[in-house]
């Protein structure tokens, strides 16, 4: 018999998981991806040395920038700590500010988050970060009515949009999960998350040439903590969207659906540990498939929005 | 994420406030059972295949999803036999299997590997026979697709086996197929189009009539194989003329 947990301490909880676990994740993925092209890898740790050491060295402004480009990093992580109040990240019953929002809100919050990135990228007058900028709100223009029908999808499925109503039906029974909408929608969100962390197809993760870069080419002119936030910022938004893809549509088993301390630990270590596996599935297709030409990206985008509208056309006979 | 996120959240800001006031306790949409669905996606996954023919360019991989959208038919038919104990359509479907999975794709591949140059790249004629981009193309086929989905949906068969969503994805699949003949300029991939035609047609007919005599449906896999003699013969005679697979060749011939 373990103590039940006070519901603020678990929402405290839910944030802290996501704000610590996603470095983890970000060097589960570095290695298991170097041991599957033979490396022996950076150690997993090794996310977490890199923002202690961006966090200890000087911070530089570009001549001519203006305020917001310092604040942008604070207010995009801000934002990203966010929505792991509004998702099912530890629990199976929503907790009390768990309402403020649904998929859309968080939706909401993500591009808030890439927007002042984009523009804090516009404020430096460098031509590789304005190129990324550009870049991720043209990519993002396009994929936008991809994450719409999946919406749709998911509100035509439950009634509501809430995460949490969702990941509910999904435990219901098998038919629910077999279903061919619930099956293209969450295959159309994987192909987003591939898009909105910067994985092959669309972009190479690692790599250093700047033409090819979308997201990553954003934060050249930040350095020092502002660089470490933005940094940790999108390991953040790469595990709010695993766990997204994980505990709302793929497997939302092992949430604690009490407030045992027991439970919640457990849901801890499930959370993180289906993160890290749906974390090798990125590492395998990032090492199996070539980048992308960027203007052959449409043709993958227009694949996933494929997906996403069948998903909606299924459901609309019913029995879908 | 921007303005269309807006408008759509503007749309819905009245519903999601209706979901909060009720906590999500509503009841979820009634899902249709485990085998309606796995009938449904094997359906879907069909359908995608057939987008995949679609925006393919090379028509050798074209065969691998022809090859890969026939096996689905076959296990959609074992599927069915299982579930509704119609003894026949084990037999139906390992004659379709051999016949759409093995023959067929063996008789296309050695059909163009006469066509084929020297330096074994694609025959003649094919390559860039595209008349859209492939993402045009895809959305091109979204609006077929959608049309086909619903003038099949509304016609409200029910049939006695499959459900019938998976008749609608049938005619989906009949106008894609269509579609991936007209903006392909060569000869090879129209018959592959052609060929997947016969398959959204036998999906149909699994889902309207899974009971017709054995004999029936064997007549029908004849067919297919006139189709396939026809379709080689048209290879080989407009290759031998024009030297290329293309159709664009022929436009002259108008009066």
């Amino acid at each position: 018999m373990t103590a039940a947990l006070p519901i603020p301490l678990i929402q405290l909880l839910q944030v802290l998981t996501v704000a610590l676990g996603a470095p983890f994740v970000m060097g589960v993925i570095a290695k298991v991806e170097a041991r599957l092209q033979g490396r022996r890898g950076p150690r997993i740790r090794q996310p977490y040395y890199d923002l202690a050491k961006l966090v200890r060295k000087e911070a530089l402004a570009p001549e001519g920038a203006s305020w917001f480009f310092l604040a942008a990093p604070l207010i995009a992580v801000t934002a990203y700590l966010t929505i792991p109040l509004l998702i099912p990240v530890l629990t199976t019953y929503g907790l009390p500010l768990g309402y403020m929002g649904d998929i859309l809100g968080g939706g909401f919050l993500l591009s808030l988050a890439s927007f002042v990135v984009a523009t804090a990228a516009l404020e430096t007058g460098s031509p590789y970060a304005q190129m990324g900028s550009s870049r991720a709100k043209t990519f993002s223009a396009i994929t936008e009515p991809v994450v719409l029908f999946v919406v749709f999808t998911v509100a035509l499925l439950t009634g509501t949009d809430l995460p949490y109503a969702l990941a509910a039906t999904v435990r219901s029974s098998a038919g629910q999960i077999i279903r061919p909408a619930h099956l293209l929608a969450a295959a159309a969100l994987f192909m987003v998350i591939l898009h909105e962390t910067g994985r092959i197809p669309v972009e190479t993760h690692t790599g250093t040439n700047e033409f090819g870069m979308i997201e990553e080419a954003r934060s050249f002119e930040h350095s020092g903590p502002y660089f470490a936030l933005l940094r940790w910022g999108s390991e953040l938004k790469q595990l709010i969207l695993y766990t997204i893809l994980a505990d709302v549509f793929l497997v939302p088993w092992g949430l604690a659906s009490t407030q045992k301390l027991d439970a919640v630990v457990l849901a801890i270590v499930a959370l993180l540990a289906k993160a890290c596996a749906v974390g090798c599935v990125v590492a395998v297709i990032d090492n199996s498939f070539a980048k992308l030409r960027l203007f052959k990206i449409t043709e993958f985008v227009s694949a996933a929005f494929l997906l996403a509208v069948l998903g909606v056309f299924t459901l609309y006979l019913g029995g879908g | 994420m921007h303005t269309a996120v807006i408008h759509a959240a503007l749309i819905h800001a009245a519903l999601i406030h209706a979901a909060l006031i009720r906590t999500a306790q509503t009841d979820p949409v009634q899902a249709p059972g485990v085998y309606e669905g796995v009938a449904n996606v094997i359906a879907a996954v069909m359908l995608l295949l057939e987008f995949g023919m679609l925006r393919q360019a090379l028509v050798r991989d074209q065969i691998r999803l022809y090859m890969g959208q026939s096996a689905l038919l076959s296990v959609l038919a074992v599927v069915i036999a299982a579930d509704r104990n119609l003894p026949d359509l084990y037999a139906l479907a390992a004659l379709s299997a051999a016949l759409k999975v093995v023959a067929v794709p063996l008789v296309m591949r050695r059909l163009l590997g006469r066509t084929e140059s020297q330096e074994g790249e694609d025959a003649p004629g094919v390559a860039g026979s595209q008349t859209l981009s492939p993402a045009s193309s895809v959305l091109a086929g979204i609006v077929l697709a959608a049309v086909g989905f619903f003038c099949f949906g509304a016609l409200k068969i029910h049939g006695p086996a499959a459900p019938a969503l998976a008749l609608s994805l049938a005619g989906a699949m009949v106008l894609v197929s269509f579609g991936l003949m007209i903006v392909r300029r060569d000869v090879a991939s129209q018959a592959i189009g052609f060929f997947s035609l016969e398959n959204a047609i036998s999906l149909a007919a699994l889902v309207v009539a899974s009971g017709l005599p054995l004999i029936l449906e064997t007549a029908f896999l004849f067919d297919l194989l006139v189709a396939v003699v026809v379709f080689g013969m048209l290879i080989r005679a407009h290759h031998v003329r024009a030297e290329s697979l293309s159709t664009a060749d022929l436009t002259r011939l108008r009066g």
